[in-house]
């Protein structure tokens, strides 16, 4: 974008330069000191074929060759003063750096943004209004626009630095995306393989094998969890997909079901779900024997958000439940009735002695 | 017929099925060459892993139906991605099965799946569950009618599957018989699949390309 800007810069300038060069040759006649034109002219073509010359380059754009840009025009202008004459200049003979005049002023907004352009066209502007020495309304038009054009120019400049950050974040971005996926093809390709077959051969073995099929086992359901976790934000920030916050619990003892597209809830009330889950899950660790199976279903309906842990274990005696939360003791009362209440929440406990507990969480949306 | 890419568990899958019995007709590592030898090698059960290296687990499915439409396909992943499972299934595999799974649940899968049930994990169940509810609420083709529905009884089936419970249980708590319960979770995917051969119709007669 703004390489463009520059290279367009450079086009206005040379064909700024020919206008100069014509309406020199036409009104030359008019002139006080015509003599001294043509020396000036050549100071113009010379001073456009260096600049065209030196912003090519992007590390001598700097403060001083814009300097000398500004100046340089500007004195070419001044000069107007003397060569054209007082009387020229009234009668409507343009100065000897019409137009050409404008090119430095982009250049500095380029450079320098809003702030660069303006400055420069005001210093430029006032140097047209005092060499023309005659205030109508045409020359404030002229400085006006050089004005506007400064600034137009400034803050397209600005956005389009914004928008270049922008794509080389996305670029990064995408470039960590992709890493990601290849490895995780290569750990399925391989690791997830042998961990998922050292666990199935000798799963069925006794002592110390069977230790090492289990072991392999766990390490290649909180692989398959890590691998296949969703990538972190997908959605805004106020909103989060629950699931980037359940899947992690998956593991050897625990599922999670869910719909294969993100659970979109406020990030506060996806927070305070998935405490109010791990709470049951501690809950089952606590209270089950080693290696219960846990099952976490998460539906999404328009209406709620429901959520359901069950397991497989000792289950709990429906007095003791209520015995626990008279007492006032945490865990299951507090944790998560608590939290879901405090979201509008229904909780349903169901549970039998030996046939597990169901615990089941409905959050409306 | 197995066909998975890493040959140290195809063959692993390929002996187990044999010591169990089973005819272990042809094996692969790859998805296209499975697609031209199923034909010839006749297969009533393919044992696929989802991710194969040349060709998507869809394209495959899709493929093997073509050739054989009453092969029954098992799916094992080891990494069970989500949409990509789903997509399987509703393109016409009969089961799902982490690679996770143990010998005994992967031989009973392999033998429901010969006997023509479906094989859900409770993972699978939900996305199940997950996928009409999505299709109920932006019903595709603007046409409310066309999305598939659960009847009352099979979403209830499907939630406790998806909660883990084995379809003996299921019997139990909503006294059923077996089969039925059997039924309505093949009821389930089968309207899904319908309904993605419908779409998949309709859209190519949209684009022209029938």
């Amino acid at each position: 974008m703004a390489e463009s800007l520059w290279r367009a810069i450079a086009v206005y300038r040379i064909a700024a330069l020919i206008y100069v060069a014509i309406l020199v040759i036409r009104n030359v006649g008019d002139y006080a000191h015509p003599a001294l034109a043509w020396p000036v002219l050549a100071l113009t073509a010379g001073w456009t074929a260096i600049t065209t010359y030196a912003y090519a380059e992007p590390a001598r754009r700097r403060p001083p060759l814009l300097a000398a840009d500004l100046l340089i025009t500007m004195a070419v202008m001044a000069s107007s003063a003397f060569i054209v004459g007082a009387h020229a200049l009234k009668n409507g003979s343009p100065t000897l750096a019409v137009a050409w005049h404008v090119a430095p002023v982009i250049a500095w907004a380029v450079a320098g943004g809003r702030r660069g352009g303006i400055t420069a066209a005001l210093a430029m502007g006032i140097t047209d209004l005092v060499t023309r020495n005659h205030y109508d309304q045409a020359a404030y038009t002229g400085t006006v626009l050089m004005l506007l054009a400064a600034l137009a120019v400034g803050y397209l400049v600005g956005v389009a630095e914004q928008a270049q950050q922008r794509l080389e974040r996305a670029i990064q971005l995408e470039a960590a995306t992709r890493e990601r996926e290849r490895l995780a093809r290569d750990i399925h390709d391989s690791v997830l393989q042998v961990l998922a077959l050292v666990k199935r051969r000798g799963s069925g073995l006794d002592g110390e094998a069977g230790e090492l099929a289990r072991l392999a086992g766990e390490q290649e359901a909180a692989l398959r969890t890590l691998m296949t976790g969703r990538s972190a934000e997908p959605v805004d920030d106020a909103e989060t997909d629950l699931m980037t916050l359940l899947d992690p619990y998956a593991s050897e003892s625990v599922s999670v079901a869910a719909p294969a597209a993100a659970v979109r809830l406020p990030a506060t009330t996806a927070r305070e779900i998935a405490a109010a889950v791990a709470a049951a899950l501690d809950n089952v660790n606590r209270h089950c024997a080693p290696g219960t199976k846990v099952w976490v279903l998460v539906e999404d309906e328009p209406a709620a958000v429901t959520i359901s842990v069950r397991d497989d274990g000792c289950g709990i005696a429906p007095d003791r439940l209520a015995e626990a939360e008279t007492q006032g003791r945490l865990g299951v009362a507090q944790s998560i009735r608590g939290r879901i209440a405090d979201l509008n929440g229904t909780v349903r406990i169901t549970s039998t002695p030996g046939d597990g507990t169901e615990v089941e969480m409905s959050v409306p949306r | 017929m197995v066909v998975d890419d890493h040959p140290m568990w195809r063959d692993g899958v390929a002996r187990d099925l044999t010591a169990a019995g089973y005819d272990v007709v042809a094996t692969t590592g790859e998805g296209q060459q499975a697609v031209r030898i199923a034909g010839a090698a006749r297969p009533d059960v393919v044992v696929l892993d989802l991710q194969l290296p040349d060709v998507s687990g869809v394209e495959v499915i899709t493929g093997l139906l073509g050739a054989l439409p009453d092969v029954r396909v098992l799916m094992l992943s080891a990494s069970g991605e989500q949409q990509s499972v789903l997509d399987a299934v509703k393109a016409g595999a009969s089961g799902y099965l982490l690679k996770s799974a143990g010998q005994a649940e992967f031989l009973d899968a392999v033998g429901r799946t010969a006997a023509g049930d479906t094989v859900f994990t409770p993972g699978l169940a939900g996305l199940v569950l997950g996928e009409y509810r999505r299709l109920a609420v932006e019903p595709a083709g603007g046409d409310e009618d066309a999305a598939p529905k659960l009847t009352e009884r099979e979403t209830e089936v499907l939630r406790l599957v998806a909660k883990g419970l084995s379809y003996r249980q299921i019997a139990e708590r909503l006294v059923l018989s077996h089969r039925t319960v059997q039924n309505h979770v093949q009821n389930t995917l089968g309207k899904l699949q319908l309904h993605n051969r419908v779409e998949l119709t309709r859209y190519a007669i949209e684009k022209g390309l029938d």
